[in-house]
């Protein structure tokens, strides 16, 4: 390797570790202040625990205690499973319809689709939620409802860009081997879209996991996600137990970490299998 | 009994394109016949009709004695390997071919039996476990062709099936096909540009363009007997050589001031009532000659043209020549060498020459 080569790769390399040590950091920071008492949290957040604010388990314990930590857990992932099912089943079907029929209403039906994705939720969160009342859809069914219509934008653009990249024939040929469209669908076009459908699934998961504002709006009162229960832990006049909230924190990014981790190689294949062709 | 009878049939789409325009057409049973012309012209329209995937715009259409217009592809009977080949990508060789005997409900014992026994005459047994993707294009292309032969269908189409392998696996893949037709002994109806694919494989060859069948034939028939001026420019490799004539007298038709002699005169004059002066004179390569026996012998039919390139191809050499302003090639022995640009005496085997109108393009002599 040249002299520029061995220079350059040396600064990419540079550059990597400090993001990833940026991106990092707060995790760590969180995960180290959950085993230290909260009087020591405030006063030395970035040192580690020692024999004099390790905490041990206590912290995690109490979260629990006082959140309800199990029962926001079932909640969220309830939530998380059913939307996350929902969006991936109704929009890969629905992309592969509007993009096999061509018609000026699948066309409308597209740009919609790609339309909803740069509407913010704030802009319609107060006509959203007084709908949803009306129509109750104020509870955790309701609510997986409402995912799949804010999750269908992302989701029909990026199963349309993934479809369009299928070659016809496929399709045509499980109809002369015998499938009905049901059947193709089931058999052939959704095991190849499974590389778009995972990337699809751990994108909305990551969303409806960490989503605050809508549970909130919603069923906040009732149903408490892991967001909402996490948030009780402020007290009165601004007090925080520190500690527990690091503590329930962690618990709540494992689960969303851990199935990052497992299916991650299918993100980089999805993206790219959408991308190169449509 | 699985013939297929086209009645005039027609494809036209929404937008009024005529894609395909009153085809009719009969298929024997066990026949391998081809669908042939150039881009556009409508053959894979047509085999995608007959095999269900496009509606019928206009006519009907049967394979053996039922109509099959309005029946779904599954119910047709009918197989198809499609250029890209199609195979399901996740799915292994054994489970492509055996897929759809499966949506058939066929015992899982006689799947096995079959699916092998297809590999075997294919020699892609070895590549059962394997995936689409590990294969080469053309182990794909024989995957392609064992999904069809499972099922025994009634009839075989192939949608250019070789047109993806580059040229030595595709003349290997010609000669496994024609020998698969063979064996099978079912109807196959085979779409390609290529016509020396159509000249080698088919029993018949069916010559399209613009949607409207120009001539139905066999190769041999096709190649001596073109029914018009495109037929004779797409029959053959290097295809027919075209010379603006006129007629001159009696037996003889002028090209430049120069005359060839037609000797069987009765039929040019009987053919050619209208003065003829809007001919065209059609000749294969192989029927211009440079050898100069030949020149000797029959001063009546010879011209003199320019070199214009030559090309060696070591069994026999193509010499372009610029004859009266027209290019036109003739096939000629390995032997004799020629330069550009070096003037040369042509024989024209008069007893081999095509006369078309060129109004019509239809062909009104043929001499054989």
């Amino acid at each position: 390797m040249s002299k520029r080569g061995i220079i350059s790769k040396f600064f990419s390399y540079l550059f990597l570790i400090i993001a990833a040590v940026v991106f990092l950091s707060p995790i760590f920071i969180v995960l180290m202040n959950s085993f230290k008492s909260k009087f020591h949290i405030s006063d030395s957040p970035f040192t580690l625990p020692d024999e004099k604010t390790f905490e041990g388990f206590r912290n995690y314990t109490q979260g629990v205690a006082k959140t309800g930590f199990f029962s926001a857990f079932g909640w969220s992932l309830f939530i998380t499973v059913f939307s996350v099912a929902a969006i991936v089943f109704f929009t890969s079907m629905t992309a592969w319809y509007i993009t096999r029929r061509k018609t000026k209403f699948t066309q409308i039906l597209y740009y919609a689709f790609v339309f909803s994705m740069i509407v913010p939720f704030q802009m319609v969160m107060f006509t959203l939620t007084k709908t949803a009342n009306i129509l109750s859809l104020d509870n955790p069914v309701g609510l997986i409802i409402i995912y799949l219509g804010f999750g269908a934008g992302l989701s029909v653009f990026m199963f349309s860009g993934f479809v369009k990249s299928i070659p016809i024939e496929i399709e045509e040929a499980a109809m002369i081997d015998g499938c009905n469209p049901v059947q193709t669908y089931f058999r052939i076009v959704f095991p190849i879209l499974k590389p778009t459908a995972i990337t699809v699934a751990i994108l909305n998961a990551m969303w409806v996991w960490n989503d605050y504002l809508l549970p909130y709006l919603l069923i906040g009162s009732e149903y408490k996600t892991i967001p909402i229960a996490v948030q009780y832990l402020k007290g009165g006049y601004g007090s925080v137990d520190m500690g527990a909230m690091m503590a329930m924190l962690v618990l709540a990014i494992v689960p969303i970490v851990i199935f990052y981790l497992t299916s991650q190689k299918y993100i980089i294949k999805g993206v790219a299998a959408g991308a190169v062709k449509g | 009994m699985s013939s297929i009878t086209l009645k005039n049939i027609s494809k036209i789409y929404s937008d009024g394109t005529i894609a395909v325009n009153d085809v009719n057409l009969q298929i024997e049973n066990k026949e391998f016949i081809i669908l042939v012309g150039p881009s556009g012209c409508g053959k894979s329209t047509t085999l995608r009709m007959i095999a269900g995937l496009e509606q019928i715009s206009k006519g009907e259409m049967k394979i053996g004695d039922r109509v099959v217009n309005e029946i779904e592809p599954k119910d047709r009977n009918i197989a198809m390997v499609f250029q890209s080949y199609a195979l399901y990508p996740h799915m292994t060789v054994y489970k492509n071919m055996a897929f759809g005997l499966e949506l058939r409900k066929i015992p899982k014992n006689e799947i096995d039996k079959r699916v092998r026994e297809a590999a075997k005459i294919l020699d892609i047994e070895h590549l059962l476990k394997r995936k689409p993707k590990a294969l080469s294009g053309g182990q794909r292309q024989r995957v392609a062709l064992g999904r069809a032969m499972v099922r025994s269908p009634d009839v075989f189409l192939l949608d250019e099936p070789l047109s993806n392998l580059d040229a030595k696996l595709r003349t290997a893949m010609r000669t496994e096909i024609i020998k698969l037709h063979k064996r099978l002994e079912t109807t196959f109806v085979y779409v390609t540009h290529d016509q020396t694919e159509a000249m080698t494989m088919g029993d018949r060859i069916v010559v399209m363009k613009d949607g409207i069948v120009q001539q139905v034939d066999t190769p041999k028939n096709l190649y001596n007997s073109p029914c018009n001026l495109f037929v004779a420019g797409f029959i053959g490799s290097p295809g027919m050589n075209f010379i603006p004539c006129e007629f001159d007298s009696k037996n003889k038709v002028r090209i430049n001031g120069s005359t060839i002699t037609i000797t069987q005169k009765e039929q040019l004059e009987a053919l050619i009532k209208d003065g003829g002066d809007n001919l065209t004179l059609g000749i294969r390569p192989e029927d211009i000659t440079v050898d100069s026996e030949y020149i000797k012998k029959h001063p009546d039919s010879v011209f003199e043209a320019q070199v214009d390139v030559v090309e060696p191809l070591g069994s026999e050499t193509f010499l372009y020549l610029d004859f009266f302003g027209t290019r036109i090639i003739a096939r000629v022995s390995p032997d004799v060498t020629f330069t550009q640009g070096e003037i040369v005496k042509l024989g024209i085997n008069t007893e081999k020459l095509h006369i078309f109108d060129t109004s019509s393009g239809e062909n009104i002599l043929t001499l054989n």
